[in-house]
């Protein structure tokens, strides 16, 4: 049913990335979740509310998404439709996994041109050129270095990027280039994660991208108990 | 035609495996590259504002988060005791306390699979231990469980509240009623056929247990107080003169509602039940007191079961996300070639009634939810037809219940139902098996969804009774 396949961290690299991995998707969620209650508190309590909150939450879960599908590559937690797949042959069902993996890296690649022509002028990069690819940096493009975000103030220790990008011009709420940093490293890290899985794919180590349904762990553990 | 071909493709990319975001995503991005002048740079950034941009859809990974407490802890096994308590010496009363079990857990969470998983792993091997079939068993649960979307709160809700700007708050109550009819109307068939097979029933425990069961229970019942009492109202007090004790209406936002569910569910999870933390009883041993370990109220929050509990939503949530995500970038392909208007145009021209348009809707869903997630069938398919219900003078809440009682059926049709993966691997059987076995209560759903979409009052009545009549904007 599932891909057969199972990610186990092997080196004490792998380990230590997947524990970081696995730690800031809880800490994401978790810090989601406790701001937006502190607010509700306060708002009971002392009828005062953080102007910040929701939109860090917000900038929160953007992350953790694109964050986690990248991790959602690597574990291969992603869902699709098995149906057909689990129906052909061995063969066969190895080449329609080698052809999904294409398009995912198709996809992968330009999710990243996308991410870096809409991230890059807010930290006053070049975007690239090109509809489709890349075909090299578009210079005449203009900075929106100076853009903030709406409420976040400005942290002490981000205060170098106002000589870096903005001209020596101070940021009076957290400039909006840092936010959408996750943009162009989520794509660059699904892009990886798609091409590490499509290598497994080729040497035969798994056949799939997907998994048929959301519960698959879970159903394995309560499958013990019905065993005959 | 060029979306007919858009159509095509993500069939086509689905069928060979390709996941379905990327499917949606990848078909989406090379129409607009192809036919419109909406630029690569664009499509990241509305991939970004999927999540920070909508509010409303925040409120999933906080429901999903609560759900994940509620299953880790032993809430499904109170709540199993209770509805035997309540219902076990009837004739098939143990597959009728399945399905109120089922009832109550949807209550808590807001997805089937993980309804089918907390309650079908419980109950299943309790029926065959009484003398049930597995086949039974399976099929009992099987549908049951996807109460799970209707009775609130609900993820699909949100989700169709947000594709179409209705109120979560109106969904949501308009679930209660044909929650408790679909129920009812399971545990009903189930009494009839174990009157007539001659199933086995439990004995009468008496009052006593009823109120022990319900206690145990209690705490995790709890939690959809909390959710519908914060956004709908509840008591509270006050110290600025008038009445101390005063009715606070809507406090809460869906959203904020949900978060204080995930926190709620935490604290009763690892400080009151103690079934996870740093004060369950390990290898079943009694669960520790928090005067034995006071330092718990600190390390509970950092202890492996939260983390660990804490990332699995998280990953729910990645994976619910990444396929709405991508679904909005179809959506936008969509609205932006006006193909809600010209199906609109189309369908009225063909002088399409009420009637026949929602047979359409239902047949269009119960095909996609063979290849779909709900949610995100209900990202691309609510937009589609929203228009045009409103043309027809339709209910926008009637027709969001109708879309979610599609999906439930959706979810236990083969060849692709998602309720019929998990049973057939909670319950260790084959696909066939729990399609043949699920195929009598499927005949109960059918009927209930019939009723459902000819007589809207039974979903529109609740929320506009309590929230006032909908103000249906065009």
């Amino acid at each position: 049913m599932s891909a057969g396949w199972r990610y186990v961290p092997k080196t004490p690299l792998a380990r230590f990335v997947h524990g970081f991995e696995e730690n800031a998707i809880a800490l994401m969620l978790g810090a989601m979740t406790l701001l937006t209650f502190i607010n509700v508190v306060r708002r009971y309590l002392f009828n005062a509310s953080l102007i910040w909150s929701l939109e860090v939450t917000l900038i929160l879960f953007s992350w953790l998404v694109l964050f986690g599908i990248a991790y959602g590559f690597k574990v291969t937690a992603h869902l699709g439709v098995d149906a057909i797949t689990n129906m052909v042959s061995r063969p066969a069902r190895r080449t329609m996994g080698l052809l999904s993996a294409a398009i995912c890296i198709a996809y992968a690649v330009l999710i990243l041109k996308g991410s870096w022509d809409y991230w890059a002028p807010f930290a006053d990069l070049p975007p690239t050129t090109g509809r489709w690819f890349p075909t090299g940096f578009d210079w005449t493009a203009r900075g929106t270095s100076y853009f903030e975000t709406d409420q976040i103030p400005m942290p002490g220790f981000l205060r170098f990027l106002e000589d870096l990008i903005n001209y020596g011009d101070s940021y009076a709420k957290l400039p909006r280039m840092v936010p959408y940093i996750m943009l162009p490293v989520a794509a660059a890290l699904i892009l990886f994660r798609i091409v590490q899985a499509t290598i497994r794919i080729i040497r035969g180590e798994q056949d799939s991208l997907i998994v048929s349904h959301e519960a698959e762990d879970a159903v394995e553990e309560a499958a013990a108990l019905n065993r005959d | 035609m060029e979306v007919l071909l858009l159509f095509v493709m993500i069939v086509g990319l689905l069928l060979i495996g390709v996941p379905i975001a990327v499917s949606l995503g990848l078909s989406s991005i090379i129409f607009l590259l192809a036919f419109s002048d909406t630029s690569i740079g664009s499509v990241a950034a509305s991939l970004y504002q999927a999540m920070a941009g909508h509010y409303t859809l925040l409120a999933i990974p906080f429901f999903v988060l609560a759900s994940s407490f509620m299953s880790t802890g032993g809430v499904a096994k109170r709540i199993i005791r209770f509805a035997i308590a309540c219902v076990g010496h009837l004739q098939g009363g143990l597959a009728i306390a399945g399905v109120l079990a089922c009832m109550m857990f949807a209550a808590l969470s807001g997805s089937s699979p993980a309804t089918v998983v907390a309650i079908g792993s419980i109950v299943i091997a309790a029926m065959r231990q009484a003398g049930y079939t597995k086949e039974f068993a399976a099929g009992v649960i099987c549908n049951a469980g996807t109460l799970g979307i209707l009775i609130p709160p609900s993820i699909v809700m949100v989700v169709y509240a947000s594709a179409t700007d209705v109120s979560v708050g109106r969904m949501f109550l308009a679930g209660v009623i044909p929650g408790i009819l679909a129920g009812a109307m399971l545990m009903v068939t189930i009494w009839i056929m174990a009157r007539i097979k001659n199933m086995p029933k439990g004995d009468w425990q008496g009052w006593g247990e009823i109120w022990l069961s319900f206690r145990g229970a209690l705490w995790g019942l709890f939690l959809i107080v909390i959710i519908m009492g914060g956004i709908y109202g509840h008591p509270w007090v006050r110290f600025d003169g008038g009445s101390l004790i005063y009715w606070k209406g809507g406090a809460f936002t869906p959203t904020e509602a949900a978060a204080v569910a995930a926190v709620y569910a935490f604290f009763i999870a690892t400080y009151v039940y103690r079934d996870m933390g740093p004060l369950a009883g390990k290898d079943g041993a009694a669960p520790l007191s928090l005067l034995q370990r006071p330092q718990a109220i600190i390390t509970g929050f950092f202890h492996e079961d939260t983390r660990r509990t804490l990332f699995e939503g998280g990953k729910l949530t990645i994976t619910l996300m990444f396929i709405i995500a991508n679904a909005l970038i179809l959506k936008h392909v969509l609205t932006d070639e006006q193909i809600p208007q010209h199906i609109a145009g189309a369908m009225l021209d063909a002088g399409l009634g009420p009637i026949t348009f929602l047979i359409v809707v239902n047949v269009i869903l119960l095909i996609g939810g063979q290849f779909m997630e709900p949610s995100g069938l209900i990202v691309i398919v609510a937009p589609l037809v929203f228009p045009i219900a409103l043309q027809l003078g339709i209910d926008p809440i009637h027709l969001g219940i109708i879309m979610v009682v599609n999906m439930e059926i959706g979810m236990i049709t083969p060849p692709v139902g998602l309720n019929l993966f998990v049973t057939s691997g909670v319950a260790n059987m084959t696909m066939m098996a729990v399609v043949r076995a699920a195929l009598p209560f499927l005949g109960v759903l059918f009927v209930f969804l019939i009723i459902v979409t000819y007589v809207p009052i039974i979903s529109t009545w609740l929320p506009n009774s309590v929230m006032g009549p909908e103000i249906i904007i065009k």
